[in-house]
């Protein structure tokens, strides 16, 4: 049984932890359908159902499915050693398109993950959750020199709670480039540490979390430069709608001899209606003296000129809301770099708008 | 086609408009001039429907439909535009992705069929290509980085897209050069000089009227008309001003 956190604790004071507790408690049942997942593509498909790979739904390709000890003291990434997905790809090579689709079917399930990319190796993986109950996760990623790695993750489990934990190590002018989408039923965490470990690495995690009816979600992620001419982006944005609540937590660290760092952090709470709560926590503790490190962190509702305005035109007041919400998420999902991959998550988020507003 | 009687109206618990009647019929421009806060933006603003603004008293009727009773949406959809005198810029909403669906909501809200993206794409071109508006534009975020005679002019080229039947243009001269005051009003013109349509212009000075000839002018002054006339009229403010005319 896994040692949870509790609310005492400030780095989870924001957990939605009577939701796992829920989801951890109920029966699996029923399997939900993911013909409808997959994006157009002819990377490698991996299909887990709580936790377990499903060979005869998958054609893994490169990933490989073995024991995987994590090394963490991530409260709840620790719970997931045990068998997991590998990714590793030598020098030069590059495999993009991978898909994983994670069904749930309630209870809990652990799943770790790895991904190790060689020198200038490239990847791109999209992951997609859906189902009921507890899921929880651990990535491990680790990049040499020059390695890029593009990283997509939706959260559309129906309901029940969602952890993520990303533990990234990025080497000298690698990039790590990640968004994550909330747009599901469930309460979640998107927890992750990045470290830009070489000279002119990139690191970038962020990305919209939606909430609605009693529903909670929250990021939690901290880049640290421990190197120089470093970059990073955490650019996450907020809706929340009932009587639901978002937490950003995004912090930046610049050691003392990272110099030359480049940190960019944006956290933007929209709220759709007044019994909603968002909350921000910026964070920044720079050692360095010669670092850039743009921060904002605001909160608000819909422009309501900007909605007669649209009004006025002839939208009727929800597809008005709908299209000035989406213009807020944008500035997070327009981070994905790959047109089909951009394109779907476009789509779940506007799926969520329409049930939303 | 507009009959406002009596209409009083007040922001905040301000009254600003206290009793003002007006009757427009197709085929006429309207030009509505006044001091600074006279109340013309909010005539424009109630007229429009928008939900700061409390009407006290008075009815408003557009083709015999009771207007006040109509969301924003649906004023939009039976014929009324409203041309704002400071358009608002809006981040991450294109042009074009706006027209079109406001566009085919107002056709599903008259029960026509909404246009393709094709024929759509084709109307839009040919709207900008008109005012002079490069078609590039209209990719671009709802005037996010318009100067003020590009968002003057955008209003024109969504005018000539909706196609409404009764436009309300408040103070679309202000911001705008001597050039692109020709094109605004030509376009004026050309959009809405028909016999089944009219004009409110709701302007501050007369220079607008050189390029939209008026039927009727009227002097709004303290929440009430309180003059109306011919073109004459509004060559007679600009000589002996407001002051003279409330006087």
């Amino acid at each position: 049984m896994t040692q949870l956190p509790t609310n005492r604790m400030e780095a989870w004071r924001w957990t939605d932890l009577a939701a796992l507790e829920a989801a951890r408690a109920t029966v699996r049942g029923g399997v939900p359908a993911i013909e409808g997942l997959w994006i157009e593509g002819d990377g490698p498909r991996l299909v887990f159902r709580d936790g377990e790979f499903q060979l005869d739904l998958s054609t893994p390709g490169e990933v490989s499915i073995e024991p995987i000890a994590p090394v963490t003291a991530h409260p709840l990434g620790s719970a997931t050693a045990g068998t997991g997905w590998r990714l590793t790809l030598d020098a030069e090579r590059a495999v993009t398109g991978i898909q994983i689709v994670h069904v749930a079917t309630g209870n809990e399930n652990h799943l770790p993950g790895l991904i190790e990319l060689g020198r200038d190796a490239v990847a791109s993986v999209v992951e997609t959750f859906v189902g009921n109950g507890w899921t929880n996760r651990l990535t491990t990623i680790r990049l040499a020199e020059g390695a890029r790695l593009m990283r997509s993750v939706r959260l559309l489990q129906a309901s029940g709670f969602v952890s993520l934990r990303e533990e990234a190590e990025i080497g000298q002018a690698a990039s790590l480039a990640s968004v994550f989408l909330g747009a599901g039923g469930a309460s979640s965490r998107v927890d992750g540490e990045l470290v830009v470990a070489g000279d002119g690495g990139f690191a970038e995690m962020g990305g919209a979390l939606l909430t609605r009816g009693e529903q909670r979600q929250e990021c939690a992620v901290t880049v640290r430069h421990a190197a120089l001419d470093g970059a990073s982006r955490q650019i996450w944005r907020a809706v929340a709608a009932d009587r639901s609540a978002v937490s950003l937590a995004a912090r930046v660290d610049v050691a003392r001899g990272a110099q030359k760092t480049d940190g960019e952090q944006s956290l933007r709470g929209l709220l759709l209606h007044r019994t909603a709560t968002v909350n921000l926590k910026p964070e920044l503790e720079i050692f360095a003296d010669d670092v850039k490190c743009a921060h904002g962190a605001t909160v608000g509702e819909l422009d309501r000129q900007a909605l007669f305005y649209l009004q006025s035109r002839g939208l009727p007041e929800g597809p008005a809301k709908a299209m000035l919400t989406r213009a807020f998420v944008a500035d997070a999902i327009d981070r994905i770099g790959e047109d089909a991959v951009r394109e779907a998550f476009a789509a779940d988020a506007e799926a969520w708008l329409s049930e939303a507003l | 086609m507009l009959q406002i009687d009596n209409l009083h109206a007040e922001i905040d618990g301000k009254p600003i408009l206290k009793g003002l009647s007006l009757a427009v019929n197709a085929g006429e421009v309207h030009a509505i001039m006044g001091p600074n806060g006279a109340g013309k933006s909010t005539l424009g603003y109630v007229l429009g429907g928008r939900a700061a603004y409390e009407v006290t008293g008075g009815t408003v009727a557009l083709d015999c439909a009771d207007l006040l009773e109509m969301d924003a949406h649906e004023r939009a959809a039976a014929g009324l535009f409203l041309g704002f005198q400071y358009p608002v810029e809006i981040p991450g909403v294109s042009n074009l992705q706006f027209l079109r669906e406001a566009l085919n909501s107002q056709r599903r809200a008259r029960g026509q069929e909404p246009l393709s993206g094709a024929e759509f794409l084709k109307l839009a071109r040919a709207q900008a290509a008109a005012l002079g508006m490069d078609a590039e534009m209209l990719k671009r975020p709802v005037n996010v980085g318009f100067s003020g005679g590009e968002k003057k002019r955008n209003e024109m080229v969504q005018m000539g897209i909706l196609n409404p039947r009764l436009a309300v243009l408040d103070e679309t001269d202000s911001g705008l050069d001597i050039d692109a005051l020709r094109i605004v009003g030509d376009g004026i013109n050309r959009i809405m000089r028909a016999p089944d349509k009219a004009v409110v212009l709701i302007t501050h000075y007369q220079r607008l009227l050189d390029y939209v000839r008026p039927d009727f002018v009227h002097v709004l002054a303290d929440g009430r008309i309180i003059r109306s006339g011919g073109p004459e009229l509004a060559h007679e403010l600009e000589r002996e001003g407001y002051g003279a005319i409330a006087a």
